[in-house]
């Protein structure tokens, strides 16, 4: 029985985790950021008092709604389910290792990066880290739309009606893995290279535990991205970094808007892939997928549909997985 | 209480007392009862490594005799003669850190290091020379420099000397000797008096002698591997902790820590690896099982018994002097990268060269030491030769390649941005082939912290 206390020990601290640690995206300081960012914006753009917009901003239609509560049971559920997952995945550590083994073998190390003082090293380490991260998530988003056996897991994601900064974690496992993956692939890939020529000079720039960007960004209210609050950075901003506005647009069900915003952080990736699209303080949207059932929120769709249709469509296609007429936000029955 | 009752309480304890006795959980290695029979002697104990002790003092003073600069003569008295009267150069009394013996005799009389040195070929160096034949050549050559270091090969000799007689004598003759063929039934049986009229059986007093030359205090399992570390360093902190009798000095027989004992602990203390404990704790669950034989021939399940705890200390103590190779490789390392920034930025580069020659000769005594175990290490001792080589890679790209009529003779080698590259794959070796754990002086140490501040774990979160 003490391995079954020490799973429901890890669980709960993976749960509390989530909240209070500041590498993780619901992390507390950045839900209160993103809640003070909102009630400005709302008491500024709609013309709300203090109150209102906080009845506004927490209206329970939202919160408690079927779609928000199988939320909150993903993202109980996830977290056992991904204890369980991690050791399959290769390390990060391995990885960057066994890089590092292969560059010494491969390539003389350039000694006029020697120069560089220990700061600007950390500088170019976290923002190559940042902006390279950032590119590979845009990629991976954009293949789980393009591919369907990996949007059948996806769509998971976009079967949310009602958006809250709670749907950031309503994820099937093996996107989970995928994402983890992609984690590993790019850090473990930097990390050997800078260590490779910098040596020991390579540190992170890091706020709250995490990199600094990311937490400069989830502090400025990225959390809103998934929220019933529309802020729009306006077109020459929203040319670089992904508003709020923007990411609900990737969520709408309105034809127009399918496959648009991939990106997370960098709105460039979706300017150079021609899937960027503006967003608008005052839009108007209607979130999830065409047809979408209620059925689509109860457990069993949620965790074990994505596996069936996968392999259905993995089978029908012959293995072939690019779709070449893009029909992926429908449900799985109008496809 | 009256005298049934009385005899039961007596009869009771005595009962207690013989099984706590016979199955005692001895925590320090001292006052093993005498089981030899009929011994009509005067000691009280049999535990006896006295001749270890006395060389492990030898061997401190030989390496403080090289780094002072003395003569040829002066370190042969020590490392090869075996005369009277000679003063302990190292360790000696420090302040607030009193030692008991002065003089090597006091311990014990009529002994030397290259009587015990290893008489098997050594590849690593050329020449084709044995242990003995290296440390003695080695002397010769430490006489003729300045304090032990020759900056035309690279040779720090205080180090070199120092740490492959730690492998060639201590480490060779314990696991190699003591703990190999001299466990076999037939030799030094624990049946018989060792030499007749002593304290001690065969067999107890060859598993005494490995036991003194890992040189670890007698009151190890009472200790914390950094307090033994402290011992070993002679800090003022730590002489409450090495003077176990309160007698007020602390005796280099019982209660102070050299050699591998010493490394044992330096790694230990980390955390990441317990050594030292384990190697003591073998060593005194070998001699609780040979006095419990009780002065009669081992059985042979007795006798397998005491080869696995033999078998541990072996496995334990060759991981600890790969760890060595590994910290040092990881120094060496770090001195190639101050070099080539100095070299670059055509600053001073002197100092930085010593210090590359100081590691260097810690890595190589201790590469050398593993070629000392009576281990055919194969395919492993080949890359452990090739990746460091005769000697360090020199500024102008050359290393030592041959000794031709006693002297070594260099010719051109891989750049020094090659020979750093070198001692990554030396630390990867350690880790596949030796399995080391405590992993000082990590090259790859910044990779683990980078991953640390990015987090390993996985999350399933969305974008």
């Amino acid at each position: 029985m003490d391995w079954l206390f020490e799973f429901i020990q890890s669980w709960f601290s993976e749960l509390m985790g989530l909240v209070s640690q500041g590498s993780k995206r619901i992390f507390f300081g950045y839900m209160l950021s993103a809640t003070l960012i909102a009630v400005v914006w709302l008491m500024w753009q709609r013309q709300l008092n203090c109150l209102a917009a906080f009845r506004w901003l927490f209206q329970g239609k939202i919160w408690w709604s079927s779609s928000s509560q199988s939320d909150y049971t993903i993202m109980l559920l996830n977290q056992p389910i991904m204890l369980l997952l991690s050791p399959i995945l290769l390390s990060k550590l391995a990885l960057a290792t066994t890089l590092f083994y292969a560059l010494n073998d491969w390539v003389s190390r350039p000694l006029w990066f020697s120069d560089i003082p220990v700061f600007w090293v950390s500088v170019i380490f976290t923002s190559c880290l940042f902006v390279v991260d950032d590119a590979s998530r845009y990629y991976l988003h954009r293949l789980m739309h393009r591919w369907p056996v990996l949007w059948a897991f996806h769509r998971v994601h976009h079967t949310a009606e009602s958006l809250t900064p709670f749907t950031v974690l309503r994820t099937h496992p093996m996107e989970g893995l995928l994402f983890g993956l992609r984690s590993v692939l790019v850090q473990g890939f930097l990390i050997s290279v800078f260590v490779f020529v910098f040596a020991d000079r390579v540190t992170l720039l890091s706020l709250l535990g995490a990199n600094v960007f990311n937490a400069v960004l989830n502090l400025l209210g990225s959390n809103l991205r998934h929220s019933p609050v529309p802020i729009s950075y306006g077109k020459v901003i929203e040319g670089w970094l992904i508003s709020p506005a923007q990411h609900q647009i990737h969520h709408s069900q309105a034809r127009q808007h399918w496959d648009k915003n991939f990106g997370a952080f960098i709105a460039l990736w979706d300017r150079l892939g021609n899937t960027l699209e503006y967003g608008s303080n005052s839009q108007e949207l209607t979130y999830g997928l065409l047809g979408q059932k209620p059925k689509e929120h109860q457990l069993v769709t949620l965790y074990w549909q994505p596996f069936t249709s996968s392999w259905r469509y993995f089978w029908r296609s012959k293995g072939k997985l690019i779709s070449t007429n893009n029909k992926t936000h429908v449900t799985s029955e109008s496809q | 209480m009256n005298k049934t009752l009385l005899s039961i309480v007596v009869a009771t304890s005595l009962t207690l007392t013989g099984q706590a006795h016979a199955g005692a959980h001895v925590e320090v290695y001292a006052d093993f009862p005498i089981t030899v029979k009929n011994y009509t002697g005067s000691k009280t104990h049999s535990e006896a490594y006295t001749g270890q002790i006395a060389r492990h003092t030898l061997h401190n003073s030989v390496k403080k005799l090289v780094s002072k600069g003395a003569s040829l003569e002066q370190t042969k008295a020590y490392f090869n003669g075996k005369e009277t009267g000679r003063v302990i150069v190292d360790p000696v009394s420090k302040d607030e850190f009193a030692v008991l013996q002065t003089h090597v005799d006091k311990i014990s009389t009529g002994k030397n290091l290259s009587g015990k040195a290893y008489k098997g070929l050594i590849s690593g160096m050329p020449g084709g020379l044995t242990g003995a034949e290296l440390l003695d050549l080695m002397l010769e050559k430490a006489a003729a420099t300045e304090k032990g270091f020759d900056p035309l090969t690279g040779y720090d000799y205080t180090q070199l000397i120092s740490k492959f007689t730690m492998g060639a004598v201590f480490y060779n003759q314990a696991v190699d000797n003591y703990l190999d063929e001299k466990l076999a039934a037939d030799v030094n049986p624990n049946s018989k008096a060792y030499k007749e009229g002593k304290a001690y059986t065969g067999k107890e007093h060859i598993w005494d002698e490995a036991f003194g030359y890992f040189g670890a205090p007698a009151h190890t399992m009472k200790l914390t591997a950094a307090q033994v570390y402290g011992i070993a360093k002679q800090k003022a902190d730590s002489f409450a902790k090495a003077d176990y009798n309160n007698d007020g000095k602390v005796s280099l027989v019982t209660e102070m820590a050299f050699a591998h004992a010493y490394y044992a602990a330096s790694f230990d203390k980390g955390g990441k690896t317990n050594y030292l404990h384990t190697i003591v704790q073998a060593f005194l669950d070998g001699r609780n099982l040979i006095s419990s034989a009780n002065g009669e021939a081992l059985t042979d399940a007795q006798r397998s018994k005491l080869m696995s705890y033999a078998q541990v200390i072996k496995t334990q103590w060759q991981r600890l002097i790969a760890e060595a190779v590994f910290k040092y490789a990881g120094s060496v390392y770090g001195d190639i990268e101050k070099l080539e920034a100095a070299i670059e930025a055509n600053g001073n580069a002197v100092k930085l060269y010593r210090n590359y020659a100081k590691h260097w000769g810690e890595l190589k005594g201790f590469a050398l030491a593993l070629e000392s175990g009576g281990v055919n290490l194969g395919e492993t001792g080949v890359k452990l030769n090739r990746l460091i080589g005769y000697s360090p890679v020199l500024l102008g790209n050359t290393q030592v390649a041959a000794l031709v009529d006693g002297e070594f003779v260099q010719s051109s080698s891989v750049s020094l941005s090659e020979y750093r590259v070198q001692m990554i794959k030396l630390q990867k070796l350690m880790i596949d082939d030796f399995e080391v754990e405590a992993r000082n002086k990590n090259v790859t140490a910044n990779l683990a912290q980078l991953v640390d501040s990015l987090g390993e774990a996985m999350a399933a979160e969305n974008d």
